[in-house]
């Protein structure tokens, strides 16, 4: 990690921000991998093109989208399906979908996009190659398409309220990369500047995803009103983002990839810190952070949800907001470690999602002290893999009690604190929590609860010593866990500091976590265990993005209804 | 039919855990299998032969000291990550071992070992040779189903690179037998899985 910039105040600590209830309180930021891909698409100044478009009146066909930087181009490969609405689910146990996408290293030849026809639409069920860099889904909003395209067909344009209150018309439902069904893993491209940082193929493909979504619906409208249909206007099509609809699965990979979490975690730690060390704000700097501000509430404004716990939340931020725009009306924040101060006001005086929403915004004046950190958030290294039987079993024991010494003391066999378990369904391979002493799922149990692993681990070196090796002899069934406490050296954040199987857990603050660092916003959490979210609303298309446009796009601009 | 070695992993990982191996060594066996295919060696066949043999013919150790034996054939997955997490003794003399099962196995251990200690090291087995500095290997076609002994140490010369397989194409059956393994891990689909365990709540076609 760069560690020119002087930071006299230090990085959080892991005990207070890797808290469940803070990371589910997390939002998007400049290092966000969204607003990552837009800034260096602008700045090496990609181009973009639409080779094949064939689409029918029925909205049945293929095309490709591509994208071309300076060494390489990539290719959104689209496939448009009539979809009956009775088949129409976000849940990964669907089979059928609107749309169904795969992004193609390079530019797909006719022969591939046969073969990929052959599989794409079948998602989990077909085979991509090593071509391919990602597999995705989407499905419309029937609420919003049907009044698009109705509105563009009889020559008007949609209604303002409508496309506020949803958002987007396509959500995705899964964008799989590395490796999954036969893509390319993630080492084929790991190495090359434009896709180094994490998630950078996934994110260009729904960048992309977004510009075909809104040209089908244009080609819909053309096909239903022929010479009275008129283009969607280009405001209404940049509020537009894609929606998306996480579920489980993605709570298991922020456990799954200790390391990886924590570069995130660290690095944006380590940007709050930079920033908090900051002893005099410039006028300009002052008034980017406020001019944010206000931008924020009104992105805060346009958030809706029916959940009631972020209904709760939504009300506290937005009382937040108020509080906070009083407060930076009195002070100048110029001087005397003005962002240190406006921390250690927000950790006094704010809800977890005001905290989380200063920190994320006093980032946004300083892309010099900020933004070259985006270099250390992917795990390119993989040596924290190895296990030092050498250590000594006190180091150990030390290790597990920094990052889990909350849990050792905790009643493990009592039911409210196992109440959950963490499997994989035979169904459809993917991870499901389900109640342990309800249904028939304890056998096959997946190591997703650090913290109760840490406390047995814990207790079985109770009254040892010798070295980790002669331990692992003896006990082979704690070698995941002596690997994990082994990594949290290198790894600080890279443990959750709360109960991941308690009868209370929220699997959806697992989800914002790592969907907040996509640079998703609004999330709308549908159960306690899938969200919905938007991405890449407010941001410029293809033929508008410039290093104008490219970075603050997810803040609302002031003074549009 | 070819996978990424992401699946290679991932199906190792699940089948070693199916047939009954604590999470941690289905962890080790499984970044094996990988590293094994992704150099040119049939990881996924090593693995399903082991997995299918019986786990009770092959032996862990029970103690380290002197050369590493035990009353029978040792269990190169289990042997194997002893190697690695006793790299550290490789500094100060070789690890000597007699009867393992799959020798083979042995050289991602000794892979990830020489990656720790930033070393070349060499894996000699009844006379053949492999060396590794983790990335780079050299080792014959061909290695014994049961090595009599194997000595492994700091030491060998590298070729200034080798082949890299970026895909595997396993065995069509021993991909099967891995998968059959897997399977042994997942829960039974239960109507209150479908609804419960993925997270219904409010309406998805909205």
């Amino acid at each position: 990690m760069d560690t020119t910039a002087q930071t006299t105040i230090p990085r959080r600590d892991p005990a207070t921000v890797m808290r469940l209830s803070r990371l589910g309180s997390l939002h998007q930021c400049r290092l966000s991998f969204m607003r990552q891909l837009t800034r260096r698409m602008a700045q090496e100044n990609w181009s973009f093109a639409r080779p094949v478009f064939r689409v029918d009146d029925n909205g049945v066909g293929c095309a490709v989208y591509s994208a071309k930087g300076p060494e390489r181009t990539y290719s959104l490969v689209a496939f448009a399906h009539d979809l009956p609405p009775e088949m129409r689910s976000d849940r990964v146990i669907a089979e059928a979908w609107d749309a169904t996408f795969a992004l193609f290293d390079g530019i797909p030849s006719e022969d591939d996009i046969e073969r990929l026809s052959q599989n794409v639409p079948l998602q989990e069920a077909g085979r991509v190659s090593e071509s391919e860099l990602s597999l995705s889904r989407a499905n419309r909003s029937v609420r919003l398409w049907a009044h698009v395209v109705d509105r563009l067909a009889a020559g008007l344009q949609p209604d303002f309220e409508q496309i506020d209150m949803v958002g987007y018309l396509m959500r995705t439902t899964a964008v799989y990369g590395s490796g999954k069904f036969g893509a390319a893993d993630r080492e084929k491209i790991a190495d090359r500047p434009e896709v180094q940082a994490p998630f950078q193929a996934e994110m260009l493909s729904v960048f992309l995803t977004r510009t075909f979504v809104r040209d089908l619906v244009q080609h819909m409208a053309r096909a239903k009103g022929g010479d009275h249909a008129v283009p969607l206007d280009p405001s209404l099509a940049r509020r537009l983002g894609i929606g998306n609809s996480t579920g489980l699965g993605m709570a298991p990979f922020i456990v799954n990839h200790p390391v990886l979490f924590n570069n995130w975690i660290m690095v944006r730690e380590e940007a709050i810190a930079r920033v908090r060390s900051v002893a005099e704000a410039t006028e300009d700097d002052v008034q980017r952070f406020r001019k944010l501000l206000r931008r924020s509430e009104v992105s805060v404004d346009r958030w809706r949800s029916e959940h009631p716990i972020q209904v709760k939340n939504l009300a506290a931020l937005k009382d937040d907001l108020s509080t906070l725009t009083a407060h930076v009306g009195a002070d100048d924040l110029i001087n005397d470690y003005p962002w240190d101060r406006l921390m250690n006001w927000a950790a006094g005086a704010l809800s977890e999602e005001g905290q989380e929403l200063v920190a994320s915004l006093i980032l946004e004046p300083y892309a010099n002290l900020v933004d070259g950190l985006t270099s250390c958030m992917s795990d390119s290294n993989g040596s924290a893999f190895a296990i030092d039987g050498s250590m000594d079993l006190a180091d150990l024991r030390g290790l597990l009690e920094e990052s889990f010494g909350w849990a050792l003391d905790l009643d493990w066999d009592a039911p409210e604190n196992c109440a959950r378990a963490w499997y994989v369904s035979e169904e459809k391979l993917e991870p499901r929590m389900g109640e342990r002493f309800d249904e028939p799922i304890a056998e096959y149990e997946q190591p997703l609860a650090p913290a109760r692993d840490a406390a047995l681990t814990h207790r079985a070196l109770n009254g040892r010593q010798g070295t980790v090796v002669e331990f692992l002899l003896d006990h082979p069934e704690h070698r995941h866990t002596v690997r994990r406490a082994q990594m949290s050296r290198v790894a600080p954040y890279g443990e959750i500091r709360d109960n991941t199987i308690s009868a209370q857990v929220l699997p959806i603050d697992m989800l914002r976590a790592k969907l907040s660092f996509f640079g998703a916003t609004h999330f709308d959490p549908r159960s306690d265990r899938w969200v919905r979210i938007c991405m890449y609303a407010g941001a410029p298309y293809p033929e508008d993005l410039t290093t104008e446009t490219a970075d603050l796009w997810v803040y609302p601009q002031e003074g549009t209804a | 039919m070819s996978y990424s070695l992401n699946e290679v992993e991932a199906t190792a990982k699940r089948a070693t855990r199916g047939a009954g191996y604590a999470w941690g060594l289905a962890e080790d066996a499984a970044k094996a299998t990988r590293w094994l295919c992704a150099h040119d060696i049939d990881g996924v066949g090593q693995l399903a032969r082991l997995l299918s043999s019986e786990s009770e013919t092959r032996l862990a150790l029970a103690a380290i000291n002197g050369v590493w034996a035990a009353k029978g054939v040792l269990c190169p997955f289990r042997t194997g990550c002893l190697l690695s997490d006793c790299a550290h003794l490789l500094n100060e003399q070789p690890i000597e071992m007699v009867q393992v099962a799959a020798p083979v196995v042995l050289v991602p251990f000794a892979a990830l070992a020489a990656r720790r200690l930033e070393v070349v090291v060499t894996v000699e087995c009844d006379g053949d040779v492999a060396v590794t500095d983790g990335q780079i290997l050299s080792m014959p076609s061909q290695w014994s189903e049961i090595a009599e002994t194997v000595t492994i140490q700091i030491s060998g010369t590298l070729p200034a690179s080798s082949p890299r397989q970026t895909r595997a194409r396993p065995n069509a059956v021993d991909w099967d037998t891995l998968n059959r393994f897997a399977h042994k891990t997942y829960a039974p689909a239960t109507e209150e899985s479908r609804l419960l365990g993925a997270g219904a709540g409010l309406s998805d076609n909205d």
